[in-house]
């Protein structure tokens, strides 16, 4: 342990704010674009074998005129609540961190270019809503017969990885144990751990969602996909 | 049915072939359990989560590759409720995430077959009807 007694909360905190977020940005976005290229090389270019006819224009203005109909066919329709849920969490999992005032600053800092920002208030709120979310996800997987039956510990892992940068965010702004530093501290040390984590875990499907679902071929492809295993 | 013991080398062999696309489906199934309703035997079956499409994919195909093909006689026996009892092949189940769910269950079977493990009609509980 003598090894580690240099590592002093101020110490630790430089590291956390300095090489550490960019050596986590290099391994989330090399690691991202390696599995994005290796599902690439493992995919070929696909060409219908048959004449796919296209489909009559009357067919597809009824389809347009009725999107409802294919939305209740969907998970939204077969699961309402928690897929509403689920979007307001994936969209405030980019939202909150990109337009978050402290963020912004600190790139102004760094990099002499920022984006836009929220009121600190307004992100806060954001981030309540996003924490309900994570809650609602939380006691689904330990509530419901059907995620237990397929839940694993690794799941619950991945789950704190993506909620820990957010749940030591407000803590720290909030301070309700006046332990500033160390919730911040342990903030940064978490947004790195999520970043690294995303190319190598199943935190990746950020990424295969799209793959998966307009790239390749398939029953259920959005679109005419393009490249098939 | 008799202790049957797997030729892992052979079952190795059709699980490499596989190997890339399949463990990337299963290390990116989210666990979410959202293809559960588009299955019609889970419907049917007062939504038993054994008939969930992703139970049935975890625990045949995934345990194959889990124990690399080595495992018990009662494991054989789950795997071939989860491949053949519950699942008729229809294709009809969606993942929102677009994950090929009959390709894996259906690579489970061609596995399981040629290890001599199908559904066998003269076999006592061969079929849930059949209780
Ligand atoms: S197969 Fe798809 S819908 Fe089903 S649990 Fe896995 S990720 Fe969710
Ligand atoms: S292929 Fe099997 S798991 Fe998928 S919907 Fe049909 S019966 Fe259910």
């Amino acid at each position: 342990m003598q090894i580690l007694n240099f590592l002093t909360p101020d110490i630790l905190y430089d590291l956390a704010r300095g090489p550490f977020v960019w050596a986590s940005f290099v391994v989330f976005i090399a690691g991202c674009l390696i599995r994005t290229i290796r599902i690439l090389s493992l995919t070929k270019k696909w060409e219908p074998t048959w004449n796919i006819p296209k489909p009559d224009k009357k067919d597809l203005s009824k389809i347009k005129k009725c999107p409802l109909a294919r939305i209740k066919l969907s998970v939204f329709g077969t699961s309402p609540v928690t897929m509403v849920i689920s979007v307001v969490f994936h969209l405030l999992i980019f939202v909150i961190p990109l337009f978050l005032l402290g963020h912004n600053i600190l790139l102004q800092e760094e990099t002499g270019i920022s984006l836009f920002s929220f009121s600190q208030g307004a992100t806060n709120v954001l981030t309540l809503i996003f924490l309900f979310c994570a809650l609602f996800f939380f006691l689904r997987r330990i509530l419901l017969a059907r995620m237990r039956a397929i839940s694993t510990c690794y799941d619950y892992i991945i789950f704190f990885i993506a909620i820990a940068p957010f749940l030591t965010g407000i803590l720290a702004f909030y301070q309700p144990f006046n332990n500033y530093q160390t919730m911040i501290i342990l903030h940064m040390l978490s947004g790195e751990l999520m970043l690294i984590a995303i190319p190598f875990t199943k935190i990746f499907h950020m990424v295969f969602f799209f793959m998966g679902r307009f790239m390749l071929v398939g029953q259920h492809t959005l679109g005419r996909g393009t490249r098939t295993w | 049915m008799e202790n049957l013991e797997l030729d892992t080398t052979q079952v190795k062999k059709m699980l490499g072939k596989h190997k890339a696309k399949m463990k990337f489906y299963l290390g990116m199934c989210a666990h979410c359990s959202l293809c559960a309703e588009s299955c019609f035997l889970f419907n049917s079956h007062d939504n038993d989560p054994k008939y969930m499409p992703s139970y049935k994919f975890i625990n045949s195909l995934g345990t194959l590759y889990k124990k690399k093909g080595r495992i018990k006689q009662e494991t054989v026996e789950e795997i071939k409720a989860n491949i053949w009892e519950r699942c008729a092949l229809c294709t009809r189940c969606y993942c929102p995430f677009g994950i090929d769910i009959p390709s894996m269950i259906a690579l489970a079977r061609s596995i399981m077959r040629s290890q001599g493990v199908y559904p066998q009609y003269d076999e006592e509980k061969a079929h849930p009807l059949a209780e």
